[in-house]
């Protein structure tokens, strides 16, 4: 894990002194080294599951597919900023790779926590860079109402996780993964540890996002530059499906009967995105509606805590990384072209 | 005038009919004449922009910036009767029929599962 970790912080210094003719190509190339490191992750060693480092960050075969993912993404974010951001003055050229490579930072050990807590300060931090880079670097002006709706919706959806987080780390004593996976499925009862478990789910669900609360999604990734609708596409959404997976795993008898209301608003949302995304004009638009319907199908597939339905979910949710950040560089590179995003 | 014969799906234009053509007013005819002559400014100022060697942008088109700012930017919805009901019927009330069928048809499923009738249809091993 650090193996990985390292090079991703010594980016930074890459970043801030590399000569300006040589910025983007050695930037480009550290990251896809770090990409290549990352690949080793994929052999499975240990067979009881986690395979880990250290205390504080491990990688089972759930996150690993995903850190591969955001490792290779950040390459393919940089090269594909390469051209919008090359008029800019050299300083904002840097501070922008400087906060695509803390995003990739704060992935990198979310996705590696083991401690549900370090998931969820990374899972906040990762708003941040795409905050900037969604308002600071954006198109149109709307872009300060989407960055608003992004970050309001996902911090109102997160609060709830924080105090449920904390109620578990009283009842149970423990917060890490590796141990709460063999505790005691817990007594969940009454209204109490209903409104709890809630709470575990909302912050993953509105980040997934889920149809109900999917508002923010549209309006984040029409006005994001490329760069940023590729990693929320294909990472940030992702945070959300494997946050849910993991706090799944606790929350079991009583998900039961309470999974109704996600799984049926997963599903109508499938059909209910899908069809407005018929309707619409502008390119971005249509893959943000996309991604919706597919997060959609990877919380049906979760929520029913079935192990196909978990297979399920992880594949679809890489495939959806690549192929949604594939369709977001294809559709900036037409804008590029005719500064138009109209599908006509 | 020609003798213009019509086609079965091609209607005579107005202008070519010989009953009209001879009635047509002054000022009809002006104003005809005005709105041909702004047409083809038009068409000479897209032709000229066209065939610029120079030119390496796209040719803007103010009449699609116009539509897509309308379909895009349209603050126009109220909820009426009729909006609330179709945002009801399509949005609230399928919540709830999908509710009562998945309920039912997992209880069945459940309850076979339990009395041990349930056949499982794939040979699935984790």
């Amino acid at each position: 894990m650090l193996k990985v970790l390292i090079p991703t912080i010594m980016l930074f210094p890459t970043i801030w002194l590399a000569s300006p003719k040589w910025l983007w190509t050695t930037t480009t190339a550290h990251s896809l080294l770090i990409a290549s490191i990352s690949l080793m992750w994929l052999k499975w060693t240990s067979e009881a599951g986690w395979t880990s480092s250290n205390m504080y960050l491990a990688t089972d075969p759930l996150s690993t597919p995903l850190l591969v993912l955001t490792c290779w993404l950040l390459p393919l974010m940089i090269l594909a900023s390469q051209n919008h951001i090359s008029p800019e003055p050299i300083s904002r050229q840097r501070s922008y790779i400087t906060l695509l490579a803390s995003l990739q930072t704060f992935l990198i050990m979310a996705f590696g926590a083991t401690e549900i807590i370090m998931f969820y300060i990374m899972f906040e931090a990762t708003l941040i860079p795409t905050l900037i880079i969604i308002t600071r670097w954006g198109n149109q002006t709307e872009r300060l109402n989407a960055g608003t709706y992004f970050l309001f919706y996902t911090l109102a959806g997160s609060l709830p996780l924080l105090v449920a987080l904390l109620l578990l780390q009283q009842s149970t004593g423990t917060l890490s993964m590796l141990v709460l996976q063999y505790s005691q499925p817990l007594q969940l009862n009454s209204w109490g540890h209903m409104i709890w478990w809630a709470g575990c789910l909302i912050a993953f669900l509105v980040k997934m996002p889920l149809y109900g609360v999917h508002l923010w999604l549209p309006k984040a990734h029409v006005e994001a530059p490329v760069a940023g609708s590729m990693v929320l596409a294909a990472v940030l959404l992702k945070l959300g499906g494997y946050g849910m997976m993991r706090m799944m795993v606790m929350l079991d008898p009583l998900s039961k009967e309470l999974a109704y209301p996600f799984i049926i608003l997963a599903l109508w949302g499938i059909i209910m995105t899908g069809l407005i995304c018929l309707r619409q004009t502008d390119l971005k638009s249509l893959i943000a509606y996309s991604s919706v319907s597919h997060m959609g199908l990877v919380t049906g597939g979760i929520v029913i805590q079935t192990p196909w339905g978990f297979s399920g979910a992880i594949i679809l949710m890489i495939a959806h990384g690549l192929v949604s950040s594939a369709l977001f560089c294809l559709a900036n590179t037409a804008y590029e072209r005719t500064h138009s995003r109209t599908m006509m | 005038m020609a003798n213009y014969k019509e086609a079965p799906l091609a209607t005579r234009p107005k202008t070519l009919d010989p009953a009209e053509y001879f009635n047509l007013s002054h000022d009809y005819r002006r104003a005809e004449e005005k709105r041909a002559s702004l047409r083809a400014q038009l068409k000479r100022q897209y032709l000229e922009q066209l065939n610029n060697p120079h030119r390496k942008e796209l040719i803007e088109d103010p009449a699609l910036t116009r539509w897509t700012y309308a379909r895009t930017n349209n603050n126009y919805f109220r909820p009426t009767a009729k909006t609330s009901l179709i945002g009801g019927l399509f949005g609230v009330l399928p919540l709830f029929i999908l509710y009562v069928v998945f309920k039912t048809d997992r209880d069945k499923r459940e309850a076979k599962i339990k009395a041990g009738t349930y056949e499982r249809p794939y040979k699935l091993s984790t």
